[in-house]
Order: structure tokens, then sequence, then C-alpha cells
């Protein structure tokens, strides 16, 4: 066969060829997101996705969202102008999801024994699903990092609420009252996390009395409109075909 | 193919061979890293002594403690942050105990507390094991700035079964759960109810003709023909149905839990020191060598008695690991072997020093633990200073502790 011939021969092989194609891709693209998103959350999130007691009304809610809402952007950029698929940001999340119940599980259940009940992820799916839908319905980068960088910041706490509220139901423990999520950070020993590294509760912000998750998130909405720019802009550059030699030309 | 071809390809199989061996050999990592830590920090920011293991074999389900005191080195090293937020920890690998209660002077300390230089503190972990094994249990003080300060450690068994462990916990809604499972299947129904809504997103997508025809769709300008108007619908009714999951299930979460409060957090100041009995004895370091080939510790004192009763130097400790002269002092309190020399302390003089008397006197602490415990590595540190705590006894058994803190010349012949 030269250069010049077809390497498939009739439409049905090329059809079949290009959904080989589309499962491989798909594969790699989601490995490879799997590994690089769950490595930048680890390193900027980390804690505040591993233990219940750092899920906090202020630091968990900023911080988790405007670190989480990077690669969503960025894998947008490339599927959505190059492909028009509105899957980049629920893709994105769901892998780096099922990296993490991966390492949850096989890691800080199996491997050191905590319980899962206070190391599991962050459901981060609801603000992923409304960021791909308003690209699709606006197509427009804009509007998806203005309307959805704030939806994805306000929807994080309320989308994670029905799984930590159990946790924050207060415990009398000798003499001293905590949340039952306190009681496990307290209870199930981690030697190289002292109680002063949780940054929780912390900051400024005092005069909205115990009503502090919605500004804490509306300030996460703001900060992730910034972040989405920035990295859809990587997403973008990193997406394009300038990196490969056109040796026909 | 040609010699050097073989020798690199044989090269790369041994290679592969090894890595696959050494995946195989995984022993188990026990034990804290204490004898890595800097010898000058464990001798001289927390002095832990009159440590009680309660237990060196218990159940799961059961409890031990360990307490003991701490003194708060008054002459912390300057390359170490203060203890001003400081949190008693204990040194286990992981939860294979619980944590079920820690106290300083008394009081719980769940949060980070400040400690003040120069003070001693009476301190107590109560544990419940979890896990069965051979664990060691340290005790162990971290030090924001300074890092974790790990304490003697002793070997503790636990037996039993991991599946009988319960941790009941009361709330103040009067429910009593088991802390070691509670909630776990409401984590898992929302995490699975998530993922049931967001694969059936991508599945929606995924199922078409992806990548080729709709990059050639794209590039030729026809990419507003890929999203159909009943793809706009569905995708809305996908937005809607995720704000309207949201917003209902938060609705129902708080009904089912109308009492929750914040994470708590804070630091504990106005720690309540332990008084020790008065000092009435005075010591001098007039100079201090380590022998190098002896793994021997050489000291000059000058001890000056300024009580009411003739006393005797029994006991050095350092960095958790104790020389006793064994005429004066015999250890009762089962003390890890390899942190204590019962005859590792010799005095020059240690006949009673009389009230008034001061007497100069040559003290060795040897023992392999120098070694061991890699405290002659002091000699490396930035800060090649020794301290620890004396210990002297009168007739009647009374105890007083005296710190002594001073350069340290290493001598290598």
């Amino acid at each position: 066969m030269s250069a010049s011939q077809s390497a498939v021969r009739s439409r049905a092989e090329a059809v079949q060829v290009s959904r080989t194609f589309d499962w491989m891709i798909l594969f790699t693209l989601f490995t490879a997101v799997l590994g690089g998103y769950h490595i930048h959350y680890m390193l900027t999130g980390g804690d505040w996705d591993f233990w219940t007691d750092w899920k906090d009304r202020r630091l968990w809610v900023t911080v988790a969202p405007i670190v989480s809402i990077t690669f969503p952007a960025a894998v947008q950029a490339c599927l959505w102008w190059r492909y028009r698929l509105p899957v980049g940001a629920t893709i994105s999340v769901v892998a780096l999801m099922i990296g993490e119940w991966i390492n949850r599980y096989l890691n800080f259940w199996g491997w050191t024994y905590f319980p899962v009940n206070i190391c599991f992820p962050s459901n981060l799916i609801p603000g992923a699903i409304v960021l791909d839908v308003i690209l699709m319905l606006g197509n427009s980068m804009t509007l998806t990092a203005v309307v959805g960088g704030l939806a994805y910041g306000l929807l994080f706490y309320p989308g994670n609420w029905p799984v930590i509220a159990p946790l924050h139901v207060p415990v009398e423990y000798n003499g001293m009252m905590m949340t039952l999520a306190d009681l496990q950070g307290y209870h199930y020993v981690r030697t190289g996390t002292p109680e002063y590294i949780r940054m929780v509760e912390k900051g400024t912000l005092r005069t909205f009395g115990k009503d502090v998750a919605p500004v804490s998130a509306f300030f996460s909405g703001f900060v992730s409109i910034i972040i989405y720019f920035l990295w859809h802009f990587f997403g973008r550059w990193f997406a394009k075909t300038d990196f490969i030699s056109d040796d026909a030309s | 193919m040609k010699i050097k071809d073989r020798v690199l390809k044989l090269s790369f199989i041994a290679l592969l061979i090894s890595m696959t061996a050494a995946m195989f050999y995984a022993p188990t990592a026990s034990a804290h890293g204490e004898k890595s830590q800097a010898a000058f920090m464990r001798m001289r920011t927390i002095h832990w002594f009159d440590l009680h293991w309660s237990k060196e074999e218990v159940a799961v389900n059961d409890t031990m403690t360990l307490h003991g005191k701490f003194l708060v080195f008054a002459g912390w090293p300057e390359t170490v942050d203060k203890p001003e937020v400081s949190f008693l920890n204990i040194g286990i690998p992981g939860p294979v105990f619980i944590r079920a209660g820690s106290w300083i002077g008394g009081q719980l300390v769940p949060r980070s507390v400040s400690l003040e230089l120069g003070e001693t503190y009476e301190f107590k972990v109560l544990l419940k094991a979890r896990r069965p094994g051979d664990w060691h249990v340290h005790s162990m003080m971290n030090v924001q700035g300074g890092g974790p300060i790990i304490g003697p450690g002793k070997w503790v068994t636990v037996t039993g079964s991991m599946a009988d462990f319960v941790n009941p916990v009361t709330t103040l809604t009067g429910q009593t759960i088991d802390l070691e499972s509670y909630a776990l299947d409401n984590v898992y129904f929302w995490h699975a109810v998530w993922f049931a809504i967001a694969f059936a997103w991508l599945l929606f997508w995924i199922k078409r003709p992806l990548f080729v025809p709709r990059h050639i769709a794209v590039s030729t300008g026809k990419a507003n023909t890929l999203i159909s108007a009943g793809d706009k619908k569905v995708g809305l009714a996908f937005a809607l149905g995720t704000v309207v999951i949201v917003a209902a299930s938060m609705g129902s979460t708080n009904d089912k839990y109308p009492v929750t409060t914040p994470l708590q957090a804070g630091l504990l100041r106005g720690m309540k020191t332990f008084q020790m009995p008065e000092q009435t004895v005075s010591v001098k370091v007039e100079d201090a060598t380590y022998r190098v080939p002896g793994r021997a510790m050489n000291m000059t004192l000058t001890i000056t008695n300024n009580g009411d009763s003739a006393v005797r130097l029994g006991e050095f400790e350092t960095a958790g690991v104790r020389f006793l002269d064994p005429a004066v002092h015999e250890d009762d309190t089962n003390y890890p072997d390899d942190l204590l020399a019962e005859e590792g302390l010799t005095v020059s003089d240690n006949s009673p020093l009389a009230p008034g008397e001061s007497r100069t006197v040559e003290v060795t602490a040897s023992d392999a633990a120098w070694e061991v415990y890699r405290l002659a590595d002091l000699i490396y540190d930035p800060d090649s200073r020794f301290a620890g705590l004396l210990f002297f006894w009168d007739a009647k058994g009374t105890r007083q502790m005296v710190t002594v803190d001073a350069p340290l010349i290493p001598t290598f012949i």
C-alpha cells in the first residue's frame, strides 16, 4: 500500500476505525486527565478534600472549587472548540473522582485503615454538569466563565451538604463540644497531620453570623471565574497542533 | 548481535528482574524514624520522663494509657520554632489505636496548645486498640514550625480482629452511633447518584461518533450542525435537574439534621503546669566531651547541694535514653530495654553529697544507645550542644531534677 492509498476499503470499515479511534482517544484522555488532575487537586486542595474535619464552611467551600475548576476549563477548551463536545468538565471531574475513590479506598482505607467515612472525596459533579451545559447552550467562553464559573462555586457546598451534614451533628466529649467530624479527626490518629495544620474556620468573615457558607461560596465563584479564563486559555494553547511538525509542507 | 548490544540487552533484563524482585520485598514500617531526627532536637526541645505504658498487650476494643511528664526545655534551640502552637500527638502507624482521649495537666487537648519554655507538664493519652499487630507506641509533640518531636516508644501488641472494633458515640441530639461506620451508606448513596447522573450525561454524547467526524465538521465550518435542538433540550434538562436535585437534597438534609454545628478549632492557652519538687541542687557543667570510639559522653560537673539532706546522682536522661547508676536508682517501670542503660552511668565519686557541700566529679554516660539512637550524630548538627536531665535522690528516696545544657566537644582518638 502506498502513502497515497486509503487505509480503509469501505465506509463501514472507516466508521469502525473511527469508533475504535474514539475509544482509544477517550481512554487516553480519561486516564491522562485522571492522573494530571488528581496530582494537581491533591497538591492544591489536598487535606481539604482528604478529611471530614477539614470540610468547613469557609475555606473548604472557598478553596475546593477554585482549585478544581482548572482542568474542566482546559479540557472544555479542547473538546468544545475542536469537536463541539460539551463534556469536558464532566469527563474531567468524573476522572478525578474515580481516581480519588480508588486512592481513598485502596490507600486510605485498604492500606492505612482510615474509615471511608472520614476520607471520602468531595462531590464536584453538579458544578461540572452545569458548566458543560452552559458552554453548550451559550457557545461562549465568556458566558461560561462568568455564569458557569459562578455556578460552579455556588453549587459546591449545597452539592456536598447531604454527605457531610450527618458529620456536623454535635457531640459532647469529655466536657468539650465538637462535631462528629472533629471527633473523627481526633480519634483516627494522623501522626503527620497535627491539629494546628488544619486550616478551618480561619479568616475575618465574622459579620455574617452563622451564614458564612453562602458568602464563601460567592467568593469562591468569583475567583473561579478568573481561574476558568486562565485555564481555558491553557487548554486552548495545549490543544493546538503547532507542536506537530508537518512533513508534507 | 554485537557483543555491546547483547550486554545492553542483558543489563536491561537484569534491571527489570531486579525491579520486579524489589516489588515483592515490602518490610513492615512499624517505627517512626525517630532515630533520623536531628539529635539536638531530641536533646534540647521536649524532655519526656516518668513515662509509663499501662499495657504491653491489649485486645481490640480494650484501652491502654501512655502517661508521664515532659519538660519544655528552657534552652530551646534557636533553629526550631518555639512551642507556642503545639499538639500532643501519639506516634503510632496510623489509626491502629484510636485516640480516645488526651490530657495535659488534666485538661482534654483535642486542639493545639501553647506551651511555656522551662515548664513541666503532666500528660496522659488514652488509646483504644483497633487493629491487631505489634505497634511501636511513642509519645509525640508536634510543634508548629518545628515539626514532630517524637519521644520514647515501646512495642505494644494488639490482639483480636479489627472486624470486631466498635466506636460508639452519643451525640447531643441523643443518638448513639458507631463512628467507625456512621453515615457510610449515605456517602456511598450520594456519590452513586451523582456518578450515575454524570455517566448518563457522558453516555448521551459518547454513544455517537466523536473525534474524527466532529473534527472534520468543525474544520469545515459546520460546527453548528453538531448540536441539535434536541441536544440543547436534553442539556437544559440535565442542568435544571442538577440544580433541582441539589436544592431538594439540601432541603431534605436540613430537615433530617436540624441541629448541626461548624467544625471546632482553636488554641488552648494557659495549660496547667506540673510543679516539680523544689530544686536544691545546682549543677555547673565544666566541660563535656563525646568520645566517638567509646560511645560515651564524659561530663565534668560541679555539683552543689544547697538542701538539707545528702543526695546522690542516680540518672542522666537525654532524648529519652536513660543512663542509670544502679547503686542509686533502678528502674521499676518496665521502660523499653533499648532506651535503658541500667548500668550506663558512672560517677567518679558518687558518695552522698552532704548539705552545703560542693564537689567536682567526672560523669560518664556510656551505652550503645548513643550509636543505635544516632545521638552521636549530634556532632554533625548545626547547634552542637547537648542537654539532658539529671536526677538526684536523697536517702528517703526523694527525687529532684536538674537540667544541664552545654557545648559538647567530640574526641576522635
